[in-house]
């Protein structure tokens, strides 16, 4: 990854982290979606980014968030989760003709269907593993996941609406 | 160690990913007090179940020990037993006065059975005590449920018991309810069933009355349980009853039985042979 991107890669964090701690934080629909936009970054970071960066820069931005958010670890968890099985699910969701050519994830460089169930897949364990973590409860494992799902249609949805800006450039 | 080291090396991103993750995982533990409470109160249940566990299992092995100490016990509480019976005023008119000599006369010995036959037609048990603790032959044997016979010999430490599983040991019995005498022998082939001789088929018997020992017995103590009438008959001289008992001694799963020492027992036996002789 070129300085450039990398230079808007961390301007894209913060901007996110910005949204995310001062108005996102106390959105929510009817309680169960939720929206978390700070994950952006991590899904949108260049294919080729090393992954040990990647785990690094999500344990960071997650740690940041739960510090606003007061859960202290569980976005942490969450997010280090997430970074970590992004390369499994790249080999997951492999294009007919590879990665090669392409290094950023976009509407605009892959085909819709990839980029919706790379978008779904990476939210979903995210989603549930903080949701189930919050809870902490056996109990209240049907809500948790019932909480991840709505969350990660309206995270498809926020995501989307971004990525259609993207496209217009 | 060079190899380690590039293991280490190859394997860093799933360390750093488990490092990254560890520490989250501590600090939601450590930070949230939902979570700590939960945490808390779930390892303290696990602990609490384990060394519940080890307990049973510690429970398991002394069990040995706690059978022993409740059959003593029990010899005891049994000794109170017949004092207490003994002591109870019977319905008389009379007035009737029973001394302490008699009152303790019973003295129960906790034993336990080394070894025991029921499948021959002459059954013997052989017990863990002998004359050092006071036993002599003739004396009653009995479990905690009914009896089980008498004490044929003794050495010093062990002793040999003819069950009520043999074709020549009989015992005087009566029935509980009616009082009527007779005796019980043993059939000869099921380890469950004895029967009731010597009832008069005039004598009103009733299916589930239980036979008990006599009070003219020379070995048992009064009103030891035998068995339970389980079914009812004519003789083939059709003069008696033909009782079949339900023995209420299980033999086959015996481990502890009392030996009833009749501290007065010898000076029965020297009036009984101070009868005149018959001429």
């Amino acid at each position: 990854m070129g300085s450039s991107s990398t230079f808007r890669w961390i301007l894209t964090v913060i901007f996110t982290l910005f949204i995310q701690v001062l108005f996102l934080r106390d959105l929510t629909i009817a309680y169960f979606a939720f929206c978390f936009l700070y994950v952006w970054p991590l899904i949108k970071a260049p294919i080729d980014t090393p992954p040990a960066y990647l785990m690094l820069g999500a344990f960071v931005l997650g740690w940041v968030v739960d510090v606003f958010y007061n859960t202290h670890g569980m976005h942490a968890f969450a997010s280090v989760l997430m970074a970590s099985l992004r390369s499994p699910i790249f080999r997951l969701l492999t294009p007919a003709n590879g990665y090669d050519e392409r290094s950023s994830v976009s509407l605009q460089e892959m085909r819709p269907l990839w980029f919706f169930s790379y978008l779904f897949l990476m939210l979903f364990c995210h989603h549930s593993v903080l949701f189930l973590l919050e809870a902490s409860d056996l109990e209240l494992v049907g809500i948790s996941i019932l909480r991840a799902f709505s969350s990660c249609l309206l995270g498809i949805l926020v995501f989307g609406i971004l990525e259609l800006f993207n496209l217009n450039k | 160690m060079n190899q380690l080291f590039q293991f280490l090396l190859r394997q860093r991103n799933f360390l750093l990913f488990f490092v990254l993750e560890l520490i989250s995982l501590w600090s939601v533990f450590k930070y949230n007090d939902y979570q700590r409470t939960l945490y808390f109160n779930t390892t303290n249940q696990w602990v609490a179940s384990l060394l519940a566990q080890k307990q049973e299992v510690q429970n398991y092995y002394q069990l040995r020990e706690i059978n022993r100490d409740l059959a003593t016990e029990n010899a005891q509480l049994r000794h109170e037993v017949f004092r207490l019976k003994a002591q109870k005023a019977p319905d008389l008119k009379l007035p009737y006065y029973i001394n302490e000599a008699v009152l303790n006369r019973y003295q129960p010995v906790a034993c336990k059975v080394i070894d025991l036959t029921t499948q021959q037609s002459q059954n013997y048990l052989t017990i863990d005590k002998g004359t050092k603790d006071g036993l002599h032959p003739g004396m009653a044997v009995i479990s905690s449920t009914g009896v089980v016979g008498k004490i044929l010999s003794c050495t010093e430490n062990l002793s040999m018991v003819i069950s009520i599983l043999h074709i020549n040991n009989t015992v005087s019995a009566k029935l509980k309810s009616s009082g009527e005498l007779g005796y019980v022998k043993w059939a000869g082939w099921q380890p469950e069933v004895a029967e009731m001789m010597d009832v008069s088929k005039y004598k009103k018997v009733v299916k589930g009355d239980t036979v008990v020992t006599s009070d003219y017995n020379a070995v048992f103590p009064p009103n030891v349980p035998i068995g339970i009438v389980a079914k009812l008959g004519l003789k083939k001289d059709g003069n008696f009853h033909d009782i079949k008992i339900m023995l209420l001694t299980h033999f086959s799963t015996l481990q502890y039985v009392y030996v009833i020492k009749n501290r007065l027992a010898w000076q029965q036996a020297k009036l009984e042979q101070s009868k005149p002789k018959p001429e």
